[in-house]
């Protein structure tokens, strides 16, 4: 069995190298290109995907998820593909909710992985499916990921508060990452254009110009749209899943004959167990005090 | 032959839970039989089958003694995944249980799950689907079968693995009489011809007590007794009507089904009864020549109903009749393709004059206390009757401060309807109220409804549970097709119908409704 | 035909399509999609999805077209920023005609072994999201007859809490049924693999060649397959890279097997 240091570099190795696949045009633009090519574009964006594929493929392919994690990623997923249809202003897409509560209850790896995973079926769904799809799934993914990184044990005003502040902020940085995959292609010349050879600096400028001409304004709509969300659903939707997590996550314990009621079995802290369980993948939270009652041999 | 399924000294509580469900419970059963799990909500029914597989403790958690066995496996010690080539499980709700889209897939997943060759796993998918009778549907999306249907695909795909023994859960309780009638037929079989185990828990005793050969009674206090179906009924003091007025007029053997009455009875002569009055009161809802259709299906054509106060009205009818359209249609929620409706005053308001319970009412519920739910309704209606006076009439009050989901599926019902009706409407419409409920909870749910029509208010309500009309309704509209087909007092509709006749109906002919009432009549007639 | 067969054909057709900017073969690279669209689509969904691709295509084309007011403009300038659009909106376009011929449920059943938990839960959250759908219609039709306004977006909770409340029940139900039918037991078979017959090994191989034959001869430099407006003259076409793109409506042109039509994969 792996440790739990060696998994976790795996996935800090497997994070940086998606990373470097959508920022790829900053990392290798001191590179004397010459004239752009146009069959750069295939070549890069292939090369791009199996980065991000690898990305998913450490991030999803680790096994033993177990039946708990896959019926509650199919059942949150299936939101994400019912909300990705309603209210579709501009940039603005009620899935997010989902990814920022989900992520925030269970936990960073969760987040990731129903990021991902919703994405990838709302995408279907809706008919979706190209090459943008793996850009997509990391890039909400992340999202995911780093909602799960906030506080979750504080009061509910911190929570609700730090929640909505990132809902926002992600709602412009997920813009800003997806239209990193075709911005190098699809502009190669002027202001706002992709410079190959002209430096990280010139090119995060040139960026920036073309993010704020072309997404910021769009992107407004799902920045405000989270925070909103989140406003409003954030408490009964936590208040939901975290009923949830308590209901799925449980202790057997096993009372020695005579001494039915000895033992006390419910463990505190909301979803904390569920949590650690999604983390753990795929043991199960079968935990075992006490004897058996009777010998094996019955 | 050994033991199929052995319950060893077995303890269990649930997890905060003041006192076990199941307490020292010793079982046997021998492989081949049909065994049904009867008992009120709560007293352990669901627990008890749900530790034949494993869900219990291994989805459940608590505090578990003594041991659980299955053709000498633990399923104690092993989670359900290692019994699945042993034990099958249906829940009751299979629409949410199928994992895959296509029929014919769902039946092949427990074998994939199991690593079976893939000549062998296509080989069992054709035969199951035989077996269960479900051949036509193979191709079919899992999420257009009817109930009927989704039952029998779902014990289709619990069988492939080839397991021993088959544990349903409350199988019959969400379905029309013709659909539990079809799964019942294709579970006997299965004893019959293949000599598998198979346990159901059920409540719906009526459909149920014909088939089985070993009833296992929990009465609810940790007990669970196993025996004849008979001693079933005599330990538990409930079943079918025909068992209920057995008891009260003293016959031994309990008569579980018609046929025994019948024989019971023939001894006995009844003068008929008359039929009730006509109810009086004003008309407070009423519905002329009404067309109704979805896109280019016509769904009513030409009905013509009216409700009046103190009323409390049966619509009956087999699935795609037009119930729940004409229940739309009275609330003003699906317009009528022509003809009217009207109530006391001009068109009647959904949410002023009328308030309607869709079939699933408790996917209401959204916040955190029963009270608040019932505040939730108020809220907006600030002339309703006051959140006191609507939670003691649905028998609520001790309930106020509870989550509505911690609730049991017939409370929640119950906090849901409230929530519903808490508009202040005088009229309620309910669309198949009893679906899944057992009958402590039906009995609650009746006592609402009557107290409601005491006081001048009415209520229509749609249903296939025959028993729970004679109960309960003062007229009966039956729709076929989209017209009425028959509409009158419960005696006169019901008596003569060989679908619809209530078991009384069935043992002593037209107009008999209930136990009670016949035992009244028969205790005059003693007396005269 | 085997998605698999559809995958390879949609690469291909979209690395010509990222592969050149000249005008005849993107416009081409358009019919030979359409074409492919019409003839091999399934009949149940996907054709509204098909026309959504083509408009966010055409939104692409302006919004690059647009863009070039932002630097020096020339009449050389604007048509290549358009013919960059045009790019991208073909791309959009071969894959709105992948997704509309292939069915969801098949191509996840591909997902490698390693892929299997994840891609069954994104099965089952696209066979949950209709009930879901209909869930949230009939909850919000219960609301509004409880006096609820549920246009108010105060009133969000009254719709999304139930439905995603019952989810989290059905979940559970969900959990324990995959856990007694054995998910997780380690070993899998699958049932009844989709055969890679004839036909989907034809287009694999046509989808390849062609591709492969278009990026050699525009990387040899024929063709005019990386244009430059600048003069602003008409590009030249080579014969044989017009009939590289052309084989790509090969898919069209195989007759359907009898095992193989339809959507059931």
């Amino acid at each position: 069995m792996r440790t739990r240091p060696l998994r976790l570099a795996a996935l800090v190795a497997a994070n940086v190298l998606g990373v470097a696949a959508f920022a790829w045009p900053f990392l290798l633009s001191e590179a004397r290109g010459g004239n752009a090519h146009s069959w750069d574009a295939p070549l890069v964006t292939g090369a791009l995907l199996v980065l991000l594929a690898a990305l998913l493929f450490v991030e999803l392919g680790r096994g033993g998820m177990g039946p708990k994690s896959v019926a509650l990623i199919g059942v949150l997923g299936a939101a994400m593909v019912a909300l990705r249809l309603p209210g579709f202003v501009a940039g603005f897409s009620a899935m997010f909710i989902v990814v920022l509560v989900a992520g925030n209850a269970f936990g960073p790896g969760f987040g990731f992985v129903l990021g991902a995973v919703g994405t990838f079926a709302s995408g279907m769904f809706v008919g979706g499916l190209g090459p943008w799809l793996p850009f997509q799934m990391v890039a909400v993914g992340w999202v995911g990921m780093g909602a799960g990184l906030l506080p979750r044990r504080t009061g509910w005003p911190l929570r609700i508060g730090a929640l909505a502040l990132y809902g926002f902020a992600a709602g412009y940085l997920f813009g800003a990452l997806i239209n990193l995959y075709f911005w190098p292609f699809t502009v190669t010349s002027g202001p706002l254009g992709y410079a190959p050879g002209s430096g990280a600096g010139l090119n995060l400028a040139h960026y920036a110009h073309f993010y704020l001409v072309t997404s910021a304004g769009w992107d407004t709509f799902r920045a405000a749209g989270n925070i909103v969300l989140v406003l409003v659903l954030g408490r009964p939707l936590l208040g939901a899943l975290d009923r949830a997590a308590t209901r799925m996550n449980f202790q057997v314990t096993q009372a020695p004959p005579g001494a039915h009621n000895r033992v006390a079995s419910r463990p505190g802290g909301r979803g904390a167990r569920l949590r650690k369980e999604l983390a753990r993948r795929g043991k199960s939270g079968l935990r075992r005090a006490g004897r058996w009652g009777k010998s094996q041999a019955g | 032959m050994s033991d199929a399924v052995l319950f060893e000294g077995v303890t269990f509580t649930y997890p905060g839970a003041p006192a076990p469900v199941l307490a020292g419970v010793e079982l046997e059963l021998a492989a081949g039989s049909f065994v049904l799990v009867a008992g009120p909500t709560g007293a352990g029914k669901s627990t008890l089958v749900r530790a034949v597989n494993g869900l219990v403790p291994h989805f459940s958690g608590g505090t578990m003694s003594g041991r659980v066995s299955v053709h000498g496996r633990s399923t104690t010690e092993q989670p359900p995944r290692r019994l699945a080539d042993l034990v099958a499980f249906v829940p009751q709700d299979p629409g949410a249980a199928f994992v895959l889209d296509r029929v014919e897939d769902e039946l092949a997943y427990v074998m994939e799950n199991l690593g079976v060759p893939g000549a062998v796993m296509r080989r069992r998918v054709e035969e199951t689907l035989d077996l269960v009778g479900i051949e036509h549907l193979r191709d079919r999306s899992v999420t257009t079968l009817s109930g009927g249907e989704r039952q029998r695909v779902a014990v289709a795909a619990a069988l492939t693995a080839g397991p021993r023994v088959l544990v349903l859960d409350e199988p019959t309780s969400q379905l029309d009489p013709q659909g539990a009638e079809d799964v019942l037929a294709a579970l006997q079989r299965l004893v019959h011809d293949l000599g598998m185990t198979v346990i159901l828990a059920e409540h719906r005793l009526e459909r149920v007590l014909g088939f089985v050969d070993v009833a296992l009674a929990c009465p609810g206090d940790g007990r669970v007794v196993a025996g004849s179906p008979r001693r079933a009924m005599d330990v538990l003091g409930s079943g079918p009507p025909v068992t209920r007025l057995g008891r009260r007029l003293a016959w031994d053997p309990l008569p579980l089904t018609v046929r025994d009455a019948r024989r019971r009875a023939a001894d006995l002569s009844l003068v008929p009864p008359a039929a009730g009055p006509p109810a009086a009161g004003e008309v407070v809802l009423e519905a002329r020549r009404l067309r109704a259709s979805y896109g280019e299906r016509t769904v009513l054509s030409g009905v013509d109903f009216t409700l009046a106060a103190g009323e409390i009205v049966a619509l009956m009818g087999r699935n795609g009749a037009g119930k729940t359209t004409l229940l739309r249609c009275l609330a003003g929620l699906h317009a009528p393709a022509s003809g009217t409706v009207s109530g006391r005053v001009g068109p009647p308001v959904a949410g002023r004059d009328v308030a309607l319970c869709p079939q699933t009412p408790e996917s209401v519920l959204f916040r955190d206390t029963v009270g608040g739910e019932i505040d939730a309704t108020l809220g907006a209606h600030l002339g309703g009757q006051g959140r006191d006076g609507v939670l003691a009439d649905f028998g609520l009050t001790g309930l106020a401060a509870r989550h509505p989901r911690d609730l049991s599926a017939g409370q929640r019902l119950l906090v849901a309807t409230a929530a519903i009706a808490a508009t202040g409407a005088g009229v309620l419409l309910l669309d198949e109220p009893t679906r899944g409920l057992d009958l402590e909870a039906k009995e609650r749910l009746c006592a609402v409804l009557e107290l409601k029509a005491g006081r001048g208010e009415a209520a229509v309500f749609a249903t296939h549970d025959v028993e729970l009309v004679a109960e309960l309704a003062t007229r009966v509209v039956i729709l076929a097709g989209g017209e009425v087909i028959a509409a009158g007092g419960p005696g006169e509709v019901l008596g003569d119908s060989p679908v619809f006749a209530p078991q009384m109906a069935r043992v002593f002919g037209p107009g008999w409704l209930t136990p009670e009432q016949v035992a009244t009549a028969l205790g005059v007639e003693a007396r005269a | 035909m085997h998605p698999g067969a559809w995958f390879v054909w949609a690469l291909a057709a979209g690395a010509v399509a990222v592969g050149t900017t000249n005008p005849f073969y993107l416009v081409l690279l358009w019919a030979v999609s359409w074409t492919v669209y019409a003839l091999c689509r399934r009949d149940n969904a996907g054709g509204d999805a098909w026309r959504i691709f083509v408009v966010f295509g055409l939104i692409a084309l302006a919004t690059r077209t647009a863009l070039v007011f932002f630097g020096p403009v020339d009449a050389g300038s604007v048509v290549a920023a358009a013919l960059e659009g045009l790019r991208l909106a073909t791309l959009l376009v071969v894959f709105g005609t992948f997704n509309a011929v292939t069915d969801p449920f098949a191509v996840l059943r591909l997902a490698p072994r390693r892929w299997h938990e994840p891609a069954l839960a994104a099965a089952l959250a696209l066979s949950i999201a209709p009930r879901m759908i209909s869930a949230a219609g009939q909850v919000r039709e219960a609301q509004r007859l409880r006096g609820i306004k549920v246009r108010k977006l105060a009133a969000l909770p009254a719709v999304v809490v139930p439905v995603l409340a019952t989810g989290m029940e059905e979940a559970v139900t969900l959990a324990e049924s995959m856990d007694s039918r054995g998910h997780g037991r380690g070993t899998r078979t699958r049932y009844r693999p989709q055969p890679f017959a004839a036909r989907s090994f034809a287009v694999t191989l046509g989808a390849f060649a062609a591709a492969g034959a278009f990026v050699a001869l525009g990387v040899a430099g024929s063709g005019d397959a990386t244009y430059q407006p600048w003069p602003l003259v008409w590009p030249g076409a080579s014969a044989w890279m017009v009939l590289a793109v052309a084989a790509l409506a090969l898919p069209a042109a195989v007759p359907s097997g009898p095992r193989e039509g339809g959507g059931a994969g």
